[in-house]
């Protein structure tokens, strides 16, 4: 969750979501890859975005 | 069941912190950048006025400040300090002393307060607007307390505002605009003085440069105001209060944007005031970037703008609350849409001349301008970090003097804002290193400037007097009438030639102080409005054009200086004045 305010945490929150997943695949921590995920995805649009503008 | 109910809520939660965060606020920048701005370039000119200022937006370049003809204007500039509630005194430990000069206008009316070295600066009196026009200025950055405007909460004041109109009204005389300054430093000079002994590493601090709020909204919850490193705002009470602020705890930032409002409507109608600037310096308080000015600061000028403008940018929220980034604000009725708004960059993005924080669109009113300070090698973090290291010595910026134009460039093409130089100003000793480096910056880059500062008294921890004039004597609190004589290597650098109003929006120029050479190329159509070149009066060089110019350059003689008009024919154009001495400045 700390990766939608901290996008740079985002490649963390995935690798550990994804690892945990892979442990317990019924556990919660797919909400945590979808933080990550989300968190990843704009954290990189959004540099895109400004490249884009600027 | 519970399982299903905990991951909903935990679905909701994720959503929830990802609508307040970046996802929330990169959705809306977006937005922003979609929305069509409304672009009113002509507005009528009041009697006497001057010209109503806007931000053009041409495709491919950065947004330039613009007159109604579409021109590009070039503002210069000083920042005289008198208007700021500084702390006063000889005793450090009262913490709230009165405002140090008379606030009724009535005691400036042809005649000017005694200075005195308890405060950090002089009065400012119509006397300083003359000189500063003589200088070639065409204007003036005003600073302003909301300590002053708002001292008790919900009571603005009348007779402050009256004292704003009042330098207004001098620099219309004067032909010079005036960009108000929500100003402050470290938040306020109400953040208090620790009396216990300081924590490791601190010192005790004195409050003759902390400005800003009033003491109603400096919520420090008793953290102690001490200072580190020697650094005015590295102080546990100001990041406390800022952090209070940024957060809007009991709402002081709509009381903020509320004074705000109530100056742009008293100026709603006056061109000579050319913007405004909502927030000098911002400090990030204990948050950190790039979130500090992604999901804090800029979606705060947004607010702002949102209510003196009515754009309705952002979400509709609801206020006197903590409000998240994608939130807007109501329209509080002003309806001001013909001044510029200046945005300054955060504190962070200043000491390393580097931007640090994504920096997207934030409003989708037109006339936004970002406000650099340009403080290389004097509040760099090489400089906080080291100050025996000469500047030509520097490990820092590795850009040089041309990173924070560079990036300030790009930055602003991001958020779709001008640039503009809010501050910048040094050590006199270093005059001919940093500020001609930065005078020459500013002519590549094509961005005006104010300079810090106009005048001061005695310098910051005993340093020397950052004013275009030497300061005062300082051993004695005795009255003194002025503030020293003027220092005439910076005069000489700062009155300098420069291209008023251009249509050629990337025109190249360079002015030498030393030999009163000035060169400026530019290339416009037959029919496209003139360039205005500044001389001002020390400049006795002789003016000459060349390529394609309709006829000869009309040349107006008045007491600042030469205005020269210089039609173009179509094509490639130049101006030039001629090496000659620089006649000096005396005291």
């Amino acid at each position: 969750v700390l990766s939608l305010p901290f996008g740079l945490l985002a490649p963390f929150a995935i690798w550990s979501a994804s690892r945990s997943l892979r442990r317990a695949p019924s556990s919660s921590a797919w909400i945590g890859l979808l933080a990550g995920i989300t968190g990843g995805v704009f954290a990189v649009g959004g540099i895109v975005f400004w490249l884009f503008l600027s | 069941m519970r399982r299903t109910i905990a991951r909903a809520v935990a679905v909701v939660v994720v959503v929830l912190i990802a609508a307040f965060t970046y996802p929330g606020a990169i959705l809306v920048s977006i937005g922003v950048h979609l929305t069509p701005a409304t672009r009113s370039t002509a507005f009528p000119v009041a009697p006497a006025g001057l010209e109503w200022l806007h931000v053009e937006h041409p495709p491919g370049m950065t947004p330039f400040i613009a007159d109604s003809e579409g021109r590009r204007v070039l503002l210069h500039g000083a920042i005289p300090a008198g208007l700021i509630d500084f702390w006063s005194g000889t005793d450090f430990s009262v913490t709230n002393p009165a405002p140090y000069y008379p606030i009724d206008p009535a005691a400036y009316d042809g005649k000017c307060p005694a200075n005195s070295s308890v405060i950090a600066t002089p009065p400012l009196c119509q006397d300083d607007i003359k000189r500063m026009a003589a200088l070639g200025f065409n204007s003036v950055r005003l600073p302003m307390s909301w300590s002053l405007l708002e001292p008790e909460r919900g009571k603005l004041s009348k007779q402050y505002l009256d004292r704003v109109a009042q330098v207004v009204s001098w620099a219309r005389d004067a032909g010079m605009y005036v960009i108000l300054d929500m100003h402050q430093n470290a938040f306020s000079r109400y953040v208090g003085r620790s009396a216990q002994p300081p924590l490791p590493g601190g010192a005790a601090i004195s409050l003759r440069y902390y400005t800003g709020a009033p003491a109603w909204a400096t919520i420090t919850d008793g953290l102690p105001s001490e200072w580190y490193n020697g650094t005015r705002e590295l102080n546990p009470a100001a990041f406390e209060a800022t952090t209070n602020f940024w957060y809007n705890r009991a709402g002081i930032q709509d009381e903020y944007i509320a004074t705000v409002a109530h100056v742009m409507q008293r100026f709603k109608d006056d061109s000579t005031v050319a913007g405004i600037s909502v927030y000098n310096e911002p400090q990030p308080g204990w948050d950190l970037s790039p979130g500090f000015e992604d999901l804090l600061l800029f979606p705060f000028y947004r607010r702002v703008v949102d209510a003196i403008t009515g754009v309705r940018d952002g979400l509709p929220c609801p206020t006197r609350v903590f409000m998240p980034a994608p939130c807007g604000y109501p329209d509080l009725g002003v309806h001001d849409t013909r001044h510029l708004v200046f945005l300054d960059s955060g504190w962070l993005r200043e000491v390393t001349d580097f931007p640090t924080h994504l920096g997207l669109p934030v409003s989708s009113y037109p006339n936004l301008v970002l406000g650099i300070h340009a403080y290389t090698h004097v509040f760099t973090i090489e400089h906080l970090i080291d100050a025996k290291t000469a500047p030509d010595k520097a490990s820092y910026p590795w850009g040089g003097y041309d990173q924070t134009y560079y990036w300030g460039e790009r930055e602003a093409r991001a958020i779709g804002a001008a640039l503009f130089v809010t501050e910048f100003g040094n050590d006199p000793y270093y005059d001919p290193l940093e500020l001609r480096a930065q005078l020459r910056e500013q002519e590549i880059h094509l961005t005006g400037f104010a300079f810090w500062t106009w005048m001061e008294n005695c310098g910051s921890g005993g340093g020397t007097p950052y004013g275009v004039f030497d300061g005062i004597d300082c051993k004695t609190n005795a009255p003194e009438p002025s503030s020293g004589c003027i220092r005439p290597e910076r005069a000489a650098m700062l009155a300098r030639v420069y291209p008023e109003a251009s249509s050629d929006p990337n025109l190249t120029y360079s002015y030498d102080p030393s030999t009163g050479y000035f060169t400026l190329r530019a290339n416009a159509r037959f029919g496209d409005p003139a360039t205005v070149v500044m001389v001002p009066s020390g400049v006795s060089g002789s003016i000459t054009v060349g390529g394609a110019v309709a006829g000869e350059p009309a040349i107006a003689q008045s007491g600042e200086g030469r205005t020269v008009t210089v039609y173009p024919a179509g094509g490639v154009f130049t101006v030039n004045v001629a090496a000659a001495p620089v006649a000096p400045f005396r005291c």
